[in-house]
């Protein structure tokens, strides 16, 4: 954890002084402008679909199963698209997909508390104190460019991670109940479309004139932001966000559940041009009688994850689309006295699928019980590597914090290079 | 004025102004002999003074966290135009909406979760000093030394924040409360401050003892003072655990105990002396400590007198404090560490504590701290304005830690009420603004933005007749069945029937569960959430009970708690689409009071509440879309713009009496705090016309008023 102070005394002092005057409250961000330039090598996926699996999800039960041994719970693995690879049987769908899906069982984590796995999970930095580090959500956010008029950055059922440093332009937009109409992206109720425009010339009017007395570049950003939102209001690409016109074979096939409904919407925000979506589910702190649990996960996830990958690959969009599931850590290969299972950080697995990576690849193993890696090691920084990796986002470049501090946009993680071809 | 000469006429005017600003409020006050002092050698344009009705209105937005009402208008207009902004002052110290306000600050500094281990307790009680006027060192040795339960003793909410760790309590104390960063030099020496390893672990011994305790069986949760200390040295690692040894707790600062009482110190003293003489002389024959006498005394000791230096009549506003005096007789085993730790904290020599909470406070209603990052006090990081901190700091311990002193003090001086140098080139304009000589933009606080919408748009209360807005609407809720599939009792559906409305969940919430926004009636409302009922989480942590639980439960206990449970995963729900009729006439609450931190995607957080769960969080004021499609499609704004038949504007839009000018105006007065100029009264007009009734036309009027720059950002 030092290195970041000790870049912090080194730039500090001198960069004190210059800097703070023009920007920070202002929301303009100048730091990452001064930013050392990114690399040029070209990106294997354009977008990133990231299922964040709170709680803490099992290993063994899900992709990493461990048949004959103590700890292998109620699940027998499958057999799967790829010779020699075997999941559990919750997921026979997603199996038949396995040739466009890699595994990494060797993710060697160390926090094995909720909040402090969440933080590097999430951010693949440890928690620090007075520092707010960005997602990958949000990095993607600020290092791509927007491609169409619908947000970089969209989570769904729950929140994104958070911007930190990168401020509030690469906060994540909220999609709360996936396929619902969001009230915000229209005017309001009885508010008629011409009604509504007639309202808007006449902000700008008293905008303008007010900025005519005031000229000054702080309400220039409030505009930008009023800008931005009625083009996201007029845009045709909303109807990314509506799932009117998807087929009830569809919906049978994704599921009728929030999430099978969140992977839909995920697709057709991909292809609308999204960079980054986070799908959002819970449940996963499975203490008690883990294995009802984990059947019902199986039950929800299978079907929605096997159609999205097979969708995407259908359309050729899963080429440009990495699919990337985590979770604050595993669980204990020891099944608890309440049936259940205990936080594990020691060995846990990371599923993705798409985006350039070698599908049917499995990288490193867990040892005979799934307690710890038994070769390859994966440090948890370079999974946030491999994904900014494949983005053709350097996670080694630096940002500047608010308070000129340099740091760089993934914790020293290395790619996971066996993952691409 | 021309285009083309504008900004030279501006220029021009500006200077003017400042040759002539300083008789246009009251006289320097000392704040400011000081300040312009430390200025002198600075090229700087001080910015002229703003007029009388701007600030009303800034004032109104720092002191009770809204802009003014109509009647606060005309009662302002109607003081003499020479005393109306002192007049001003004092009124609104005393406000309601003073306590709820700054409790805001507070929660911010204090970083309290109304969803955390007695949190909303915390809160609670945060409000109920600031309400009080209790002396902020004694809120501040309260919330250090507090030993209990969880929501029972509300100031535990403090160290059950941190999860009661000595390692997270060293840092926090540190920083919340003296404004210095310790907490790197929990792995390392800090780096480029003077902070060792070994001082930061001598902070956090203060701590060693104190552990958060969970009971199994009633999930009630305490912070308790074991024997044991868990902080040894050398940290773990660099020795074998055996020669690991109890860390002796040392407080990193000398305060010089030894050397001459310094002169606020002497003052406080004397003040003290006095609240307790007095209290003593009208309880006598019973025997307060000076403790108790403190923790009770409201001290609303006036300092300074604004215009002239003064001696301050200590006896009598004594006297006056001790009035009000009800001493709370209720004293909680305390952590002795702790203890010592805070009278260290706290001391009137130590003035780091003083400068970090009057540096807070200072940029609260300066747009800018005096040390910036408002909690980065370091040597490496001066104070852009030494003494001047250095006088605030003084004043606020002689006043005896009086938050109304502070904030009397630095309201009422020339530095508060100037105005923006919006026209000047911004490299100047940012140096004046650096040296106070002119206002920073500001945005209004989340909280007061909120606030002011509601005020402004007659939301505190019913503003439509009843029946004017029937409606039918559907919605799905989940509902629990029981083994027949059968709606049980009590479940959302009958609830929902029985209550109307979401919004009456409301309660108290001693435990500190907290409503998602994004719950109950419509997943997408991120304008409501529930209100803290502070008095009945205070009246809830009263009620008698044993003081420590049962921490060992018997088997047939555990076996029933676990059976209950599995009952409560194994209960199944169906949806059900739910018709029915509301009244849609609504009123919203005090984002004040809300449960907070609201959830993320809440109106207060998108528009920079902080999440308080880290040291450093400060709140975030630079705009982004998702608050522009909050304002301009968002129910509160919307309902806000709409015209009700109870409002005062109503009869001037329909019916005989209709006079648009006056319509026009009132809106105007309502939301800008201002007359409109013969343009925007043209305007307004225009827009009003194009709609299909005057009604209409001044809610789109309205709408536009509240999504202007002007409406968000402080005059």
């Amino acid at each position: 954890m030092s290195h970041g102070c000790r870049g912090y005394q080194m730039n500090r002092r001198s960069m004190l002084g210059t800097s703070l005057a023009a920007g920070s409250f202002l929301g303009l961000n100048l730091q990452s402008l001064v930013a050392r330039a990114g690399t040029d090598r070209k990106a294997t996926a354009e977008h990133v679909i990231l299922f964040w699996n709170s709680g803490g999800m099992s290993h063994i039960d899900t992709f990493d199963p461990k048949p004959g041994r103590p700890t292998q719970g109620d699940f027998n693995p499958i057999d799967t698209s790829v010779s020699g690879v075997q999941i559990s049987e919750l997921f026979p769908k997603v199996a038949k997909q396995m040739h466009h899906v890699a595994l990494m069982r060797s993710i060697a984590g160390v926090n094995g508390d909720h909040g402090r796995g969440t933080y590097q999970l999430q951010t693949s930095y440890n928690t620090f104190p007075n520092l707010r580090h960005p997602g990958l959500g949000n990095i993607a956010a600020n290092e791509l460019e927007q491609i169409g008029d619908l947000p970089s950055f969209v989570s769904i059922s729950g929140q994104g991670t958070r911007a930190g440093y990168l401020g509030q332009k690469n906060e994540a937009f909220y999609v709360g109940v996936p396929g619902e109409k969001d009230p915000y992206l229209a005017f309001p109720e009885g508010i008629a479309q011409l009604r509504g425009n007639k309202r808007l010339e006449a902000l700008q009017k008293m905008n303008s004139r007010f900025v005519s007395d005031a000229p000054s570049v702080e309400f220039t950003a409030t505009e930008t932001a009023t800008k931005d939102a009625v083009q996201l209001m007029r845009s045709p690409a909303l109807k990314a966000f509506e799932l009117d016109n998807e087929t009830e074979v569809n919906r049978d096939r994704y599921g009728r559940t929030a999430f099978g409904r969140g992977c839909m919407v995920a697709r057709r925000l991909v292809e609308e041009g999204v960079r980054f979506v986070q799908v959002n589910r819970g449940g996963f702190d499975t203490h008690y009688n883990a294995f009802p649990a984990m059947q019902a996960h199986g039950e929800t996830m299978d079907p929605a994850m096997a159609s999205l990958i097979e969708d995407l690959a259908d359309s050729g969009k899963l080429d440009s689309t990495l699919i990337i599931m985590l979770s604050e850590f595993g669980r204990t290969p020891k099944i608890n006295k309440d049936a259940g299972r205990d936080h594990h950080a020691g060995v846990f697995t990371v599923f993705m699928a798409g985006g350039g990576i070698k599908g049917g690849t499995v990288v490193g193993s867990s040892d005979e019980d799934g307690y710890k890696p038994k070769d390859r090691p994966v440090q948890v920084a370079d999974i946030h590597a491999s994904v900014c990796y494949a983005l053709g986002i350097d996670p080694n470049k630096e940002v500047l914090t608010p308070l000129q501090r340099p740091l760089k946009l993934v914790d020293n993680g290395k790619p996971v290079m066996e993952l691409f071809s | 004025m021309a285009q083309v000469h504008g900004w030279l006429f501006r220029i021009a005017f500006v200077c003017l102004a400042c040759l002539s600003a300083a008789p246009q409020a009251s006289a320097a006050t000392p704040l400011d002999v000081i300040l312009n002092e430390e200025n002198a050698s600075k090229k700087i344009i001080t910015a002229p003074t703003i007029d009388d009705l701007s600030f009303l209105r800034r004032l109104s937005v720092d002191m009770i966290g809204r802009i003014p009402t109509l009647d606060e208008i005309k009662e302002y207009e109607a003081w003499p135009a020479a005393e109306r902004r002192g007049m001003l002052v004092d009124k609104l110290l005393k406000a309601d909406g003073f306590a709820d306000r700054w409790t805001v600050f507070m929660a911010d500094l204090l970083r309290i979760r109304t969803n955390s281990d007695g949190g909303a307790a915390e809160m609670a009680f945060v409000h109920k000093s600031v309400k009080e006027g209790m002396p902020y060192d004694v809120l501040c040795q309260q919330l250090i030394t507090a030993v209990g339960k969880a929501g029972k003793i509300p100031e535990v909410g403090f160290v059950l924040n941190d999860n009661a760790d000595p390692m997270a309590l060293a840092g926090t104390a540190a920083q919340v409360f003296m404004g210095v960063r310790i907490a790197c030099a929990q792995c390392h020496d800090h780096p480029f401050d003077v902070w060792t390893r070994e001082q930061f672990y001598g902070m956090a011994a203060y701590f060693g003892k104190t552990q958060r305790r969970e009971i199994d069986f009633t999930k009630s949760v305490y912070a308790i003072e074991t024997d044991g200390t868990r902080v040894k040295w050398p940290p773990e690692g660099l020795a074998p655990e055996a020669e690991r040894k109890a860390m002796i707790p040392a407080f990193p600062f000398d305060l010089k105990l030894d050397a001459a009482a310094p002169q606020q110190e002497v003052r406080l003293v004397a003040l003290r002396k006095a609240q307790a003489d007095e209290l003593a002389r009208i309880e006598s024959g019973k025997s307060a400590s000076l403790d108790e006498l403190l923790t009770a005394a409201s001290t609303k000791v006036q300092s300074n007198n604004f215009g002239k230096t003064e001696q301050f009549d200590v006896a009598g506003e004594a006297k006056k404090a001790a009035r009000d005096l009800k001493v709370d007789k209720d004293l909680y085993n305390q952590s002795q560490l702790r203890s010592e730790l805070a009278r260290y904290i706290t001391h009137p020599r130590n003035r780091y504590f003083s400068r970090a909470f009057v540096n807070r406070v200072w940029a609260d209603l300066m747009g800018r701290g005096i040390v910036e990052p408002i909690d980065d006090f370091s040597d490496n990081n001066p104070p852009s304005h030494d003494k001047t901190l250095n006088y605030l700091a003084d004043e606020f311990v002689a006043g005896g830690y009086d938050l109304r002193n502070i904030i009397k003090l630095v309201v009422m001086s020339d530095a508060y009420q100037r105005g923006h140098l919006y026209e000047v080139e911004l490299q100047q304009r940012k140096a004046s603004e650096e040296a106070f000589a002119a206002n920073p933009v500001r945005r209004m606080l989340a909280e007061t933005m909120f606030d002011s919408v509601v005020a402004a748009g007659h939301l505190f209360a019913q503003k439509h007749a009843a029946g004017d807005n029937l409606k039918t609407i559907k919605e799905i809720v989940q509902v629990p069945v029981d083994l027949e599939g059968k709606p049980a009792a009590g479940s959302i559906l009958t609830q929902l029937q029985g209550q109307g409305t979401g919004a009456a969940m409301g309660a108290a919430m001693g435990g500190g569960a907290m409503a998602a926004a994004t719950g109950g009636g419509g997943s997408y409302d991120l304008e409501s959430a529930i209100e803290v009922d502070f008095n009945a989480v205070l009246a809830m942590a009263k009620k008698d009970e044993p003081k420590v639980e049962q921490m060992m439960v018997s088997e047939e206990d555990q076996s029933a708690r676990m059976l209950a449970e599995e009952q409560g995963r194994r209960k199944k729900y169906i949806d059900q689409v739910v018709e029915r009729q509301i009244d849609d006439n609504p009123v919203f609450a005090s984002a004040m009071r809300m449960a907070s931190p609201a959830p993320p995607a809440h109106f207060l957080r998108v528009f920079g509440q902080p999440a308080r769960d880290q040291l450093g969080d400060h709140r975030d004021h630079s705009p982004s879309m998702r608050q522009a499609l909050m304002m301009l499609n968002g129910k509160m704004t919307h309902e806000a713009s709409r015209v009700g038949k109870l409002e005062p504007i109503y009869p001037l839009l329909v019916g005989k009496k209709a006079d648009l000018d006056a319509a026009v105006k009132l809106a105007y007065r309502e939301i800008l705090t201002r007359e409109p100029s013969g343009d925007e009264l043209a305007d307004a007009k225009s827009v009003i016309a194009e709609a299909a009734t005057p009604v209409d036309g001044m809610a789109d009027l309205r709408w536009v008023l509240f999504n202007s720059h002007e409406f968000r950002f402080v005059p």
